[in-house]
């Protein structure tokens, strides 16, 4: 392959695409205040559903970090009426797939499954999510599993320097925290625990629920009514805000056996609700966006030092962080470590010219249209917006926010929001 | 290196790529896609598909790593690099910047038994693109530099491979049930090779095998066909060049006693078997997908449920059907703690037998049907997956079987399952990843 970012790391490309190939969805806030979003799309026999709650490491602790993924591991292995296996075999026999984990500023349960089940995916999505059994041995089993893949996070040099970078980037505040959790925290978390958490997020008032698919808008529409209609009023679900984070900068050295150096430099960025948001997406763009960004053009194709570049800058509801990220081998590490700075320094001294600009444009937004034309993606998409507070109707806005964006735009955010630069390099020990 | 594999999940992804057996028609309510030969021997698949405003050119190139001599090892992965280049019409950078200047995405992918080269476009750049492509299929430059200087990228990607412990075990276990066949050779080449190769070498091998009779153009997206075959005709209708038949293979060799321990970083152990098992189009091929399918493709999967879940031996373990033109492994792979590895290779040997003797019910042969018709449900959702579908059909077996081949898995029994399990599932090779010392 020619290009290969590191499957963890899948990075959220965002940007708008062309109104005219928008298909109408369908928003219904429930009673209770579950909101609801069913998008028909006749392109293929299939239908994805995406069920978002508001619980995520950003209400999360460091002695409980991981409780929101491993409530979310739990409920998908048994029900009031099913276990594991019986769901398991349940969800391949509609053709599909279903899982569940947490994140930073949501969890999600979310189903793929042949367009003509989609009522029994629609009521697998609720039984999961309402009548989860939380039952204790599956709790240790789970523990396990988590466990192995906590190991397994931290054996991978790439997904590893990733998480010491957001670690040392954030502090003490909660988007440092692993999302699967530490082997401590972990060992902490009982039954108890969990059964505590799910009941503080899982409320009608903080769930979104999307549906897209070859389906009747309105008669999903009343099956999920019907489902999740009798979940009574839990409180406002308003969060109280958070304590910005301040990083102070600086460079962390990791030593592990591999055969690759990380390197990862990076700071502070916007929330996805703020004003700068397309302008430093767009940075992102011109640096390391596609083949023809600034990082793949200068440190792969002209010196050939890394075989992995990219930037990385994902929406969140607190402020986000911008990363730009390569692995090299160890010999090239100095080398392509000073060259990743110079190319922050110069975004930051030079205006980019007007062809750069276009392309980073067309690029943004022609990859963003791309990454929304599978079912199980528009539907994460819309339960996605409308949970972080911007709406599942954002990328119209968001697209003629990218188009709006200048150069000297560029310059400004370029020289606000990338300082100071926090640097983690994870690599072999230096050969003696 | 295969297509749609994405690096944590190698062997369910390996899994979507079978597909052959004999189709005795088309599968009902299948979109057709046209097929043309053009003068010069290039294959034409195009199909329209209006489910939005992209389209999808590959070209797919009859070469790949089993056509490399001895000495040639990681010539195909190589072009697979240099191709997009440029050529003396199209300096170094500017395909990328036309590319993403519009808003489209071009990636390209080896195998053992083909090499593609895609394009992601909006629509209306369809004849765009398809100039584009013929002209790197024939004039690509190999400037020095850039050759020189992707040397380094491809070295990283060599490594990067080796940090990644499930693409290496998917790798290393290949060579190891291939080996001496072309097949097991490393498809990246080795250190060595990739450092001393040189231009000349590549250009030999290019103009060798890059010639019309090896190529298959396939477009798939909001398109006009009418327009698409011409634009087709007026863009590859005037290539021209020598036949260039392969060479033959060797069948693929026994697998008694084939096992290596590897030392690794990881702190987690990984094993993987690999098994004999049907090239992509023998009539066993369908029984074998729907073996595959129930043995361990999903978490309902008889090798999740017996050895995840109820024995608790590894911390997860999935079968792949690997799908080659001359000869098929089934695959199953496992990571788990090494205290485990015994345990879990008896077990999952075990839930073999069990296939093997007691057979396969019929609630398990309906879901592993409705789970081939999901995967192909799922494909379609986008034009580049419909286009790899043709695209590899058309290059490792027909085009007319890929368009069957639903209808000649449904059509599979029980018994024929059994059977296939029977047939193939005798000896294996061994891989496994085991902590090098200190480690834990």
């Amino acid at each position: 392959m020619r290009r290969l970012l590191p499957g963890a790391l899948a990075a959220l490309v965002l940007a708008a695409p062309a109104a005219a190939g928008e298909l109408p969805v369908v928003r219904e806030r429930l009673d209770n205040g579950v909101t609801l979003l069913v998008r028909a799309n006749p392109a293929a026999p299939v239908v994805a559903v995406s069920l978002l709650v508001r619980m995520g490491t950003r209400w999360e602790t460091a002695a409980d970090g991981g409780l929101s993924n491993f409530v979310q591991a739990v409920m998908v292995t048994g029900t009031a009426k099913r276990n594991g296996g019986e769901i398991a075999e349940a969800i391949t026999g509609l053709g599909g797939r279903l899982s569940a984990n947490g994140d930073t500023d949501y969890s999600e349960i979310r189903g793929t499954a042949l367009a003509r089940f989609w009522r029994e995916l629609l009521g697998l999505t609720a039984e999961l999510a309402l009548e989860p059994a939380f039952q204790p041995d599956q709790v240790q089993a789970q523990r396990d599993f988590l466990l192995a893949r906590v190991q397994k996070r931290r054996d991978n040099p790439p997904t590893h320097a990733f998480d010491v970078f957001f670690a040392t980037l954030y502090g003490t505040h909660p988007y440092g925290l692993p999302t699967l959790g530490t082997p401590e925290s972990l060992a902490r978390i009982d039954q108890a625990a969990i059964v505590a958490w799910y009941r503080r997020f899982y409320r009608p008032e903080r769930m979104v629920l999307a549906v897209s698919g070859q389906v009747p808008a309105a008669e999903v529409t009343a099956e999920a009514r019907r489902l999740f209609g009798g979940l009574p009023r839990g409180g406002t679900g308003d969060d109280a805000p958070l304590a910005a984070p301040k990083p102070a900068g600086g460079r962390t050295v990791v030593e592990q056996a591999s055969q690759q150096t990380q390197i990862l430099v990076g700071s502070l960025a916007p929330r996805v609700a703020d004003r700068d948001y397309a302008a430093v997406k767009l940075l992102g763009t011109v640096l390391g966006g596609g083949q023809a960004g600034r990082l793949f053009v200068e440190l792969r194709d002209k010196q050939a030092l890394a075989y992995t570049v990219a930037a990385f800058f994902d929406p969140l509801r607190e402020p986000g962080s911008f990363l730009v990220y390569m692995n090299t081998a160890p010999g090239n590490a100095a080398r392509a470590e000073e060259a990743l700075r110079r190319e922050i320094e110069r975004i930051r001294a030079e205006r980019v010219s007007a062809p750069e600009l276009l392309r980073a444009k067309a690029y943004l937004l022609g990859t963003f249209e791309m990454d929304r034309r599978t079912n199980a993606r528009q539907a994460w998409y819309l339960a996605f917006f409308e949970t972080l507070g911007v709406g599942h109707d954002f990328p119209a806005r968001y697209r003629a926010a990218v188009e709006a964006v200048t150069a000297e735009d560029l310059l400004r955010v370029a020289r606000s929001y990338l300082h100071p630069l926090t640097t983690v390099v994870l690599g072999p020990p230096p050969a003696r | 290196m295969c297509v749609r594999v994405r690096p944590l999940v190698v062997t369910a992804l390996l899994l979507l790529l079978a597909c052959g057996g004999v189709a005795r028609g088309e599968d009902p309510g299948r979109p057709r896609p046209e097929r043309h030969v053009l003068g010069n021997g290039v294959v034409l698949i195009v199909q329209e598909q209006r489910a939005s405003e992209v389209v999808a050119l590959q070209l797919w190139m009859r070469v790949g790593g089993r056509d490399e001599a001895p000495d040639e090892l990681g010539l195909s992965h190589y072009l697979e690099h240099m191709l997009f280049k440029g050529t003396p019409t199209r300096p170094p950078g500017s395909i990328d910047r036309m590319v993403e200047g519009v808003g489209g995405q071009d990636n390209a992918f080896t195998s053992y038994d083909f090499t593609h080269f895609d394009l992601l476009l909006p629509a209306g750049q369809a004849a765009a693109g398809i100039a584009l492509l013929a002209d790197i299929a024939v004039n690509a430059s190999f400037d020095q530099a850039e050759l020189d200087r992707e040397r380094l990228v491809v070295l990283d990607e060599v490594r990067l491979t080796e940090d990644d412990p499930d693409r290496f075990l998917a790798r290393r276990l290949s060579e190891e049930a291939y080996r001496p066949t072309s097949y097991g050779r490393p498809i990246l080449g080795t250190p060595e090779q990739i450092r001393a190769l040189t231009r000349e070498q590549l250009a030999r091998y290019y103009h060798k095998h890059y010639v019309p009779k090896n190529m298959s153009l396939v477009v798939v997206g909001a398109v006009d066909p009418g327009l698409i075959r011409r634009a087709a005709d007026d863009a590859f209708g005037r290539l021209r060049g020598p036949d260039s038949p392969r060479a033959p293979m060797p069948p693929p060799p026994d697998l008694g006693g084939r096992s290596v321990d590897v030392p690794r970083p990881e702190k987690q152990a990984y094993l993987g078997l690999a098994f004999k098992a049907p090239a992509v189009a023998d009539p066993d091929a369908a029984a074998t997908d729907l073996f595959t399918y129930i043995l361990g493709d999903s978490p309902s999967s008889r090798l999740s449920v017996v050895v995840r879940d109820r024995l608790a031996l590894v911390s997860a373990v999935e079968a792949g059907y690997v799908t080659r033109q001359r000869g098929g492994l089934v695959t199953v792979t496992a990571r788990l703690e090494p205290e485990n590895l015994d345990r879990a290779e008896a077990a999952i040997l075990a839930e073999i037998r069990r296939l093997q003797q007691d057979g396969v019910g019929e609630a398990e042969r309906q879901r592993a049907i409705i789970t081939a018709e999901a995967n192909y449900a799922f494909d379609i959702e986008t034009a580049e997956g419909l286009a790899r579908d043709y695209g590899e059909a058309e290059t490792n077996w027909t085009l007319a079987e890929e368009l069957g081949y639903l209808t000649r898995l449904r059509q599979t029994t029980a018994a024929q399952i059994q059977a296939a399990a029977r047939k193939y599932f005798g000896e294996y090779a061994r891989v496994r990843f085991v902590p090098e010392a200190g480690a834990r």
